[in-house]
């Protein structure tokens, strides 16, 4: 489902950074992985090279069968769109939507009709156990819910891989392993490929294969 | 100035478009007051230039407004022992057909006498001409003309230069040129010198003089002088300095200097909410910075000082910005209004020097600083009071508190009701207006970011439904962060009420013109002396007259004297004309008085007819008895009516012929109105008299058509400069939207970087930003539109109270509002596309970790 060749990032500044370091990889179709490793590891980056986000300085990201290295922003959009639902560590709601119409937003955006897109985004929210807060707006939900509606939006086109990018890591404990329990069920029960960038080793330890980067190279491939 | 550079520089660098809208906003206001002042003054004081140079060693003028007065009155004042020397002069303007020159200035003197008062310093000329002047006098074609022009022209002495006089083309000879400097550089140095007995004939002033000037004998004081020659001639002259005329002058065209003054401080008025925006959202954003600063013991007057600090150098580059292009915009502007001047006040002057006024670019300067710092105050004040412990909490400061919204509704409450009580009170007509005016608008802008939430909340599910997401998003924007819109909305806001205040004024003005015009102006030609039918310069005798009324194909002639006399200490326009001709063939709209005997009375001089806008402005009523100076004395006569009259700008007072000759001795005329008879076409008309009367006169024949158009053209160029403010207004408004988008767009910078990672394509998030842009230009436009309906009654009651005195009807500029929406959203548009780009192209990796 996701394979990278020889990937390698670098941001260019006053000072050269390689993020990525000729990284390959393949991860395949329903697996569930985390990716782990200190601040300044590359995880991030290769989360948002995977999600289409960023793209490699060298290097082949395949992503479904399609090569991302060689379209253009608008195709790299549809990629997203089509087969990437996103996580984020600050849930990165829009502010001045309900829940309902964060959950809605990318169906909305792929241009659904009203009756489809308000069945789906109702059916998501009873999905993470939000049925009772459709008009709400996110300042007016916990942390743990903000990130329910965020998971809620990333499965909206329940999309074949789904990115998290510390989806525990602005929530007290037991309200991240609710998140991460729901995470868990959502995977068996709709069979993505889920990719989990943590620190939490409880959070790496719980999916079934688990990646180590260091210095923006995979130093530990652990399958459970 | 340590903090400054630590932590505004930074910004400074980081946020240089918005710093620079910032500076633009301040600096479109100071342009608009430096060009149309300087423009003003240098008309102002390019006349006054030429009345000193033109003076020479004169301590007083006698005049008797423009009307001129008998030759007999130089005996009686040189007889006068206070006197030392008095001369007699004329002074016209002239075409001179020459290539770029323009006008030129003849002063008609009496050269014998006259270099006791001017100096003429010769560069060359006929040696017999400089050493005895009486040679000037016996050959009546002679002239002198200044080196400038003849250099220009390619002049030299014994050449020849023609002009259209009274009695036909004449060509003069060049018998002297004067050499640079003093009287020679007067009016730009287009002047020429004529011989004053000459000049008689040529201007047709009869055997009359414009003025004269003279010298006190050396014991006398100028007080003592003038109430001399007050004795002696009576009430009906002015005594008076010459610097005395600049004030006339100044008084003429004092309405487009108030006009000029009232829309440069609105044009600041804007920009000072496009400063206050930007500080407001600079306070916003770095809140965190204020908490940290106020946390390692800075002080609430440091902060605040800091931030009215950066306002401060802000205004200062901005005014100093605006003062180059102000000044630049003068020199262009200059000639303009010179020329409409003359067009409108019929008064010559030239523009010499458009230099900059130190006392205007002080101003500029404290105004545009001042302005700034103002705007900035409240800004600065919140930085000063923020709380260390809650500065990272950034949203909640994006909207404001209910306490904020609660104050802002009780002041605009009181404002409105100040209004009212303005509106219902009766007495000091001027003053209630200005202060129901200005209570209307703080009112409005008090209420504006509740209207807008009202609004956007209306429009939320129209903007949803033409694009959800994007929809959803721009209305929400604009809800969610009122701080960050409403200054801009309301520099929209008061903008596009300008645009409705002054395009209600003037389509009302057009309309109260043209109705004018259908009842007033309906001779078939018109016979003037001058090309342009203001100018007063040359005059008729009164036996073209009798000719034009010999031709068989003329039906009637109106013989029309125009002039402008002191009335109540300033220049007002006199209208003479055969009133009973004129009531036959007139149907002005009365407003007081009845009509059949209100013509009877004034046609047997035992009355005189007001201009309804005059009567206002110098409160003058039906049956009043008014006092008018002649040269025969004060003239006192009722008010026999008062009519709708555009004759002049400021109106005029109407008066018979019969009395006008009497009492000024003058017969001469300025314009004849010519009825055909019936079957004569107009072009047959006008050619048949240009047949038998052009060859041996100066004239020029109009058609009505030609004359309602002059009028149409002059009074487009006045509002051409009215649109041209309204245009400044639009642009600093634009400039606001700009910034806001900007700002919104920093803002929303992860926000829309998550729209694009959950599948948002580049179209649909420029599509949000272009929404959101043309949401604010709607709402702006639909409050402007309201608030200028408001604005429109106010303009219509200052213009008839304070200003010109002419009675508006109220009328809703509709169709300049219906070209408004969907302008400013275009504009909106085109304004968005910039900041749309920026959002789209932004690192979506650095958009989403933004905080």
């Amino acid at each position: 489902m996701i394979d990278l060749q020889d990937v390698s990032k670098q941001f260019d500044g006053k000072r050269k950074v390689t993020a990525l370091d000729q990284v390959s990889l393949s991860i395949a179709k329903g697996e569930m992985v985390s990716l782990v490793g200190a601040s300044g590891s590359g995880k991030s980056t290769m989360l948002n090279l995977i999600g289409g986000l960023d793209k490699p300085s060298s290097g082949e990201i395949i992503v479904d069968g399609q090569r991302l290295s060689r379209v253009s922003d608008d195709q790299l959009t549809r990629v997203r769109r089509d087969k990437i639902g996103f996580i984020f560590q600050f849930f990165n709601l829009l502010p001045t939507l309900s829940c309902l119409e964060n959950a809605a937003l990318p169906l909305h955006l792929r241009g659904w009709n009203r009756r489809r897109i308000d069945e789906r985004a109702r059916e998501l929210l009873d999905l993470v156990q939000l049925g009772h807060r459709l008009d709400h707006l996110p300042e007016e939900l916990s942390g743990g819910e903000r990130q329910r509606v965020a998971i809620a939006r990333a499965l909206s086109v329940y999309p074949p891989i789904l990115l998290a990018d510390e989806p525990t890591g602005n929530l007290d404990s037991h309200t991240g392993a609710e998140i991460l329990h729901l995470i868990r069920n959502l995977h068996q029960r709709l069979g993505a490929t889920i990719l989990i960038v943590t620190h939490d080793m409880g959070v790496a330890e719980s999916c079934p294969r688990t990646i180590r980067l260091k210095d923006g190279k995979v130093v530990e491939d652990i399958r459970r | 100035m340590m903090l400054l550079r630590l932590l505004t520089w930074p910004y400074v660098r980081k946020h240089k478009l918005r710093t620079i809208l910032t500076i633009a906003g301040i600096a479109l206001g100071v342009i608009v007051f430096v060009g149309m002042r300087t423009a003003n003054d240098s008309v102002l004081y390019g006349f006054q230039q030429t009345v000193d140079r033109l003076a020479g060693k004169a301590q007083l003028q006698i005049s008797s407004g423009e009307t001129g007065f008998p030759e007999e009155v130089l005996e009686r004042v040189q007889a006068l022992p206070e006197v030392d020397v008095a001369v007699p002069v004329i002074e016209a303007t002239v075409k001179t057909g020459l290539p770029g020159q323009g006008n030129i200035l003849i002063l008609g003197v009496d050269m014998t006498g006259d270099r006791s008062l001017r100096q003429y310093e010769f560069e060359e000329g006929d040696e017999s001409f400089i050493d005895d002047p009486l040679v000037f006098l016996a050959q009546p074609d002679s002239l002198m003309v200044t080196s400038e022009f003849a250099a220009h022209n390619h002049l030299a002495t014994g050449g020849k230069i023609s002009f259209d006089t009274m009695i036909g083309p004449r060509q003069f000879t060049i018998r002297g040129i004067m050499k640079s400097g003093g009287l020679a550089s007067a009016f730009g140095g287009n002047l020429a010198i004529m011989d004053i007995y000459a000049a008689q004939k040529v201007f047709g002033r009869g055997r009359g003089f414009d003025r004269i000037d003279l010298k006190l004998k050396p014991d006398v004081s100028l007080a003592k002088g003038q109430s001399a020659l007050e004795a002696l001639l009576g009430s009906g002259y002015q005594i008076e300095p010459p610097s005395s005329r600049g004030k006339q002058f100044e008084s003429i065209s004092r309405i487009f200097s108030i006009g000029a003054s009232l829309n440069s401080a609105f044009a600041l008025l804007i920009g000072l909410f496009i400063i206050y925006n930007t500080f407001a959202i600079a306070v916003t954003q770095r809140r965190s910075e204020i908490g940290i600063l106020r946390s390692l013991g800075a002080s609430r007057r440091q902060v605040r000082g800091l931030f009215l600090l950066e306002s401060a150098i802000l205004g200062l580059t901005g005014s100093i910005l605006g003062i180059v292009f102000g000044l630049l915009m003068a020199r262009g502007m200059a000639n303009y209004v010179s020329s409409l001047f003359g067009e409108i006040y019929g008064v010559a002057q030239r523009v010499e020097t458009v230099a900059a006024d130190p006392k205007i670019i002080a101003l500029a300067l404290g105004i545009g600083v001042a302005t700034s710092m103002l705007a900035a105050w409240l800004p600065a004040r919140d930085a000063s009071q923020v709380d260390p412990a809650k500065a990272l909490h950034k949203g909640a400061y994006e909207s404001f508190t209910a306490e904020e919204g609660r104050l802002r509704l009780i002041g605009a409450a009181c404002f409105l009701a100040a209004a009212a009580v303005c509106l219902f009170l009766r007495g000091a007509e001027g003053l209630r207006l200005y202060a129901g005016y200005l209570s209307v608008v703080l009112a409005a802008i008090l209420l504006a970011p509740a209207m807008v939430r009202c609004l956007v909340a209306a429009l939320r599910p129209l903007l949803r439904s033409l694009l959800p997401v994007e929809g959803a998003l721009a209305a929400g924007s604009l809800i969610q962060s009122p701080r960050r819109t409403s200054a801009t909305v309301v520099a929209v806001m008061l903008s596009i009420s300008l645009v409705v205040g002054l395009g209600g004024v003037s389509n009302s003005s057009y309309q109260s013109l043209m109705g004018w015009m259908n009842n007033v102006l309906n001779p078939d030609l018109f016979v003037a002396a001058s090309e342009q039918i203001s100018d007063r310069g040359f005059r008729f005798p009164a036996s073209i007259g009798d000719e034009l009324r010999r031709m068989d194909f003329i039906d009637e002639v109106q013989m029309v004297r125009t002039a402008r006399v002191r009335f109540r200490g300033a220049p007002v326009m006199i209208v003479a004309v055969t009133i009973d001709s004129l009531a036959r063939r007139v149907h002005p709209q009365v407003v007081a008085g009845d009509p059949s005997r209100m013509y009877r009375e004034a046609a047997a001089g035992r009355g005189v007819l007001f201009a309804d806008s005059l009567a206002r402005l110098k409160g003058v009523e039906l049956g009043d008895t008014v006092e008018i100076p002649s040269p025969a004395g004060v003239l006192k006569l009722p008010v026999v009516g008062i009519t709708i009259d555009y004759s002049d700008q400021q109106g005029a007072i109407l008066m018979d012929r019969s009395v006008f000759v009497r009492n000024w001795k003058d017969d001469t005329v300025n314009l004849f109105r010519v009825y055909l008879t019936k079957g004569t076409t107009a072009g047959e008309g006008k050619r048949r008299i240009l047949a038998q009367l052009g060859a041996r006169n100066r004239l020029f024949v109009l058609t009505n058509d030609q004359v309602r158009r002059f009028i149409l053209r002059v009074t487009d160029q006045w509002f051409s400069l009215t649109y041209m403010q309204i245009f400044v207004a639009v642009l600093v408004a634009v400039l606001g939207i700009v910034n806001s988008l900007t700002v919104s767009i920093t803002d929303r910078r992860r926000e829309l970087a998550v729209l694009q990672a959950v599948g948002g394509l580049r179209r649909q998030v420029r599509q949000a930003v272009w929404m959101e842009a043309m949401a604010i230009a709607l709402v702006s436009v639909l409050l402007g539109l309201a608030l200028g309906a408001v604005i429109l009654f106010y303009y219509i009651g200052i213009i008839r109270e304070e200003i010109a005195g002419v009675r508006l009807e109220y009328e809703y500029p509709v169709r300049i509002a219906l070209a408004l929406i969907p302008a400013m959203i275009a504009v909106a548009f085109l304004s968005a596309l910039g900041p749309a780009e920026s959002a789209v192209r932004s690192s979506l990796v650095e958009a989403l970790e933004y905080e």
